[in-house]
């Protein structure tokens, strides 16, 4: 166990967690998109959870800290808001937010950020950036709203968990960055049938299950029918 | 710890030189012309290959002996093709620009009758009687050449050709003494990472030298991405076997076994010269199991980047290494701990391993003594844009800019006023006339906003729009964004939009306040280095050039008249020529029609303002003009048709 | 990749990448050195030769489109009979490479990365090509054109179309004297 304290708390969390892991696991919220708490390697890619640790000039991303014996953190200042605030308005700015439309609609984690950090669910700051795509192959089973992506990773994570060399990847470049599957069709079917942890996973309703699923058994997770629409919910 | 075997090296290394020299003596003893030609990628592109043959065609028509020598690049870009002559009688002669037709001219006249055709003489390459050398144009004098010594002198190709010249010297000194002596002769020198971000090359060593382990890899970063500087590749094309050396000195020194050069699969004649000094060098035994001799291991193989700008991040570089996405990954841990295949890993660039060998060779104290205290040593630059004398320089640190840009570069062509100097490239920084006395080191350029970075200069003149580069950078970084983080994937492109506005004139009154934030917002919060520095350009021009961004937002005029949307050519009828048609046949979307009073006139909506006409109209008319904002023109009717 | 012209070509490729890939262990360090062989043989890198590299490395096609999408070098298109790079580095771009680089698109009808639908050009552009004294630059196939000038791209494009005519020309007529031998005999 390891001694730091958080926003003037003392907290003892474990070895070998990251700084987000251990303030999570006491209840100390920091926002975050693309963590998930089996990573190894998180990617620290979604630039929300900064925090402030004394001796640091400038914020880090809290996934990516080791706590240190006697660490002392900071999670909430104008610094840090500003930085999260600019983050979440530029994920924002890229993502289509027809909520009424969506699957994940008063149980996402947009909505919950948004409201944390008063920002607009469309930012005014901003100009939209369409994420319109052509995809050169379409998954047989998955169907992948790119306008809804924030390209948190997770789905790719949980694939590569799955099987090694995942189905799910990240394909082209910077702005044009999809998630997306390539190869022979068949072969994804057989494989994804029957794991569907991505649909799952999504934060943001951007991976469903393609229409008519008729025969495809929803994996049991508590509340399946609003994480995956059983036909008419494509926005 | 002595290496075992260090007096059988010496002995091996002294056989090879020897033999070199030999064979270079045998060569100039046979008392024949020898003519030098520049052939890296710049002298090519410029026709060094057509000048090659036309100098083999006019030998054997006129029946001559004489041997041609493909040398590297002088980095005196303008004057490429670049020919040195060695004529037996004469001092060697340095020729510029010369043609296939000048090569033949030369031939008839220099080599068969002995006149050396002064007009396209650029300069002796020795002091004599006879010529001007070439060291007598300040291009030349102020130049401080250590790692470019060699480069447009050697065959690039040729080992003996480094060897004769003392070459792998520096690795035997090295060898000689403790690795841990030759990381403390490093940190003594002072040298600091020609990459761009200047971390001391010695203490990165130390590291990776401390991290233990039996396996540890050496890196050279030549995934040069700056679209307009090539002194990496240079060095590769003129003299491959300095980094070769100074990548072997490296892995003596942290205890490396494999070593990869890592080069952009765009720069096909440096990795083709790259392969065949790692081939001469394992040949020579310089390289391989038991280097000359002695216990030393290291395998050297060349790795093609694919051409992903952020692979110049070394996180990315070694993903990219792995077979992944080149997208970069959170520093610490550094390669220095876990690297390539999760090794302790040294990646140095280019430079920085060129320069290994001279101070191995001379001595630390001999390199802390040029340049300046904090930056020692030299810094090589490709400087390009609106100067006389564009390419490769290579200055002692602490040299001004003014230096730099005025005396070694001949300064602004055509009479035109210099406006501003981009350094460092895309994450570099632009800056104006009031710094030209800046010194060119690490912490001077940093202070100032811009940064070393790869050595890519840009001097502007009035003619260049600073709201127009800017967004050329941008766009160039927004394009090479690994898409990995939000700031630097989204953010960028807020960034370059907001300039596209403002060139197009739909600038917004806030968008100078948007630029400025979002610009310290994506420096402070993006992953890796290629975020951190993508807002530079923007954040330097706006404090130093805040009038250019006004004009563009609140006139919609562009002050330089760069940006297209902004200006407009119009024709003015009390210059223009009744029945002169020069402009017509310039223009390549039929812009230009002819008015009642048989003058010519320009149809706005039609016209893509590429400035033909302007070229096309006879001088002493000069009756196309250009205006901004594009309302000022005024508007002439095209007649009806009947 | 939908082009019946296209999809034969691919399968006529299929063998020799089988080939070329047994020069290459199974590692994944090898998967952008295999992608820059089959480029380098056949001009780009087909959705067959991406499933087929996936097999050899025993890692799924979806890594291997990941990869080969995210770096500028590939092609996923075979380009046109002749390549127009146009450079747009810094020295180019100051002196309007740009311009040169619209020109060539307005005369061919393409946007760069894209190729003519007869197949004759493609037009790409590149980041530097290091000959900044001579910029703007253009590169049409091997050969590099320095200085370029708007008034000098129609002139390029019209001396490559006039080589073809008069190639089709001596064709029709070899074939037309071989009819008329034909006839004669």
């Amino acid at each position: 166990m390891v001694r730091i304290v958080v926003d003037g708390r003392e907290i003892f969390v474990d070895e070998g967690k990251s700084l987000l892991q251990g303030c999570l696991d006491h209840g100390i919220f920091i926002p975050n998109l693309c963590y998930l708490e089996d990573m190894e390697d998180p990617p620290g890619s979604c630039r929300m959870c900064f925090v402030e640790i004394e001796g640091m000039n400038q914020p880090v991303v809290s996934c990516k800290v080791e706590p240190k014996p006697d660490m002392v953190v900071n999670t909430s200042s104008s610094e840090l808001l500003r930085l999260q605030r600019t983050s979440l308005r530029l994920l924002l700015s890229n993502h289509e937010a027809k909520c009424k439309a969506c699957p994940s609609n008063r149980r996402c984690i947009l909505q919950e950020l948004v409201k944390r950090f008063g920002v607009r669910i469309r930012p005014r700051r901003y100009d939209h950036i369409d994420r319109e795509v052509a995809e050169d192959i379409e998954h047989p089973l998955l169907q992948i709203v790119h306008s809804r992506c924030i390209l948190c990773g997770k789905c790719v994570h949980v694939c590569q968990r799955q099987y090694g060399s995942p189905i799910l990847t990240y394909a082209r470049r910077g702005i044009d960055t999809i998630i997306t599957a390539f190869g022979d069709v068949e072969a994804m079917y057989a494989l994804c049938e029957t794991c569907l942890a991505c649909v799952e996973v999504c934060p943001v309703s951007a991976l469903l299950l393609r229409e008519p699923s008729g025969a495809i058994e929803i994996p049991a997770d508590g509340s399946p029918e609003a994480t995956i629409p059983c036909g008419g919910a494509t926005p | 710890m002595k290496l075992a075997g260090v007096d059988e090296a010496i002995v091996r290394h002294r056989q090879l030189v020897d033999r070199a020299r030999r064979r270079r003596a045998e060569m100039e003893h046979r008392e024949l012309p020898r003519i030098e030609i520049g052939m890296a990628t710049c002298g090519l592109a410029a026709g060094a290959g057509a000048t090659k043959e036309a100098f083999e065609e006019a030998c054997a028509v006129n029946g001559l002996h004489f041997s041609i020598n493909p040398v590297g690049c002088l980095g005196h870009c303008y004057a490429e093709p670049l020919v040195v002559i060695h004529n037996p009688g004469f001092p060697p002669i340095c020729y510029h620009n010369v043609t296939p037709g000048k090569a033949k001219a030369l031939v008839k006249a220099f080599l068969q009758e002995g006149d050396p055709l002064y007009e396209f003489v650029l300069g002796a390459m020795e002091e004599n009687d006879l010529i001007p050398a070439v060291t007598d144009f300040p291009r030349f004098h102020l130049e401080k050449r250590v790692v470019m010594e060699r480069c447009g002198v050697i065959n690039p190709e040729a080992i003996d050709e480094y060897l004769a010249g003392g070459g792998y010297s520096g690795l035997l000194k090295a060898i000689q003494v403790s690795p841990d002596a030759v990381i403390e002769e490093i940190i003594q020198s002072g040298l600091r990472g020609r990459g761009g971000a200047g971390f001391p090359t010695g203490r990165k060593w130390r590291l990776a030298r401390d991290a233990g382990g039996s396996h540890k890899f050496i890196i050279c970063n030549a995934d040069e991405g700056d679209p307009g500087a090539y002194m990496d590749r240079t060095l590769l094309e003129s003299n491959p076997h300095q980094l070769l050396e100074g990548m072997v000195i490296a892995a003596y020194a942290i205890g490396a076994d494999r070593g990869i050069v890592y080069v952009r699969a765009e720069y096909p004649l440096a990795v083709e010269r790259m392969r065949t000094a790692i081939r001469q060098a394992v040949e020579y035994g310089l390289l391989g199991k038991g280097i000359l001799g002695t216990d030393l291991d290291f395998e050297c193989t060349l790795f093609e980047g694919s051409g992903a700008f952020v692979c110049g991040e070394e996180t990315a570089l070694i993903e990219s290494l792995e077979g992944k996405r080149g997208m970069p990954r959170h520093r610490p841990p550094y390669p220095v701990q876990k690297g390539f295949r999760s090794l302790p890993t040294v990646i140095n660039n280019v430079k920085t391993l060129s320069s290994i060998p001279h101070i191995l060779k001379h001595g630390a104290r001999w390199y802390s003594g040029i340049g300046s205290p904090a930056s020692p040593g030299t810094a090589i630059f490709s400087v390009v844009g609106k100067v006389v004398h564009p390419g490769l320089v290579e200055i002692a640190m602490g040299t001004t800019l003014r230096t730099l840009i005025f005396d070694i570069c001949g300064g602004v062509p055509n009479h035109r006023r210099f406006k501003a100097v981009q350094i460092g490239g895309p994450s570099g920084g632009c800056l104006p006339e009031s710094f030209l006395d800046t010194p060119i080191d690490f912490d001077s350029l940093t202070k100032a906003g811009a940064m070393m970075g790869s050595g890519g200069i840009v001097v502007m003149d009035e003619d260049d729009c600073i709201v127009d580069v800017t967004r050329y950078f941008l766009d160039f970084t927004q394009k090479e964004s690994c898409g990995k983080c939000t700031f630097c994937r989204i953010g960028t492109l807020h960034l370059l939009n907001g300039l596209h506005r403002m060139t197009r004139g739909e600038g917004r009154d806030t968008d100078m306040e948007m630029l400025r934030t979002l610009s310290e917002e994506i420096k402070e919060g993006s992953l890796c280095g290629l975020g951190k520095t993508a807002p530079n350009p923007v954040l330097t021009t706006l404090k130093y050039f805040p009038e250019e961004y006004e004009a563009h937002v609140a006139e919609k005029r562009c002050p330089s008249m760069r940006c297209r949307a902004l200006t407009a050519f119009y024709i003015d009828l009390d210059l223009c020529a009744r029945g002169c048609d020069a402009c017509v046949g310039s223009c390549p979307v039929e812009a230009i029609f002819t008015t009642v009073s048989r003058k010519k006139a320009i149809d706005q909506a039609k016209c893509v303002k590429c400035g033909e006409c302007v070229s096309a109209c006879p001088p002493e008319y000069n009756a196309v003009l250009k205006v901004s904002p594009p309302q000022l023109a005024p508007v002439v009717e095209r007649p009806k048709e009947e | 990749m939908s082009h019946p012209s296209i999809v034969s070509e691919e399968e006529e490729s299929r063998e020799e990448i089988i080939g070329l890939l047994q020069g290459f262990s199974k590692g994944r360090e090898n998967l952008i050195p295999i992608l820059q062989t089959i480029q380098k043989r056949h001009s780009y890198v087909s959705g067959l030769a991406m499933k087929l590299v996936a097999e050899h490395l025993e890692i799924s096609s979806s890594e291997v489109y990941g990869v080969a999408t995210f770096y500028n070098q590939f092609r996923f298109h075979p380009p046109g009979r002749h390549q127009i790079r146009i450079c747009l580095g810094t020295a180019c771009h100051v002196v309007g490479g740009d311009i040169i680089l619209e020109n060539f698109e307005r005369k061919l009808g393409i946007r760069e990365g894209q190729t003519t639908p007869d197949r004759e050009f493609s037009i790409e552009r590149v980041a530097c090509v290091g000959c900044c004294a001579l910029a703007p630059v253009a590169i049409v196939d091997e050969a590099t054109h320095g200085h370029m000038a708007p008034s000098r791209v129609e002139g390029i494009i019209l001396g490559f179309q006039i080589e073809k005519e008069r190639l089709e020309r001596e064709k029709q007529a070899e074939n037309s004297e071989e009819k008329e031998l034909g006839e004669n005999l």
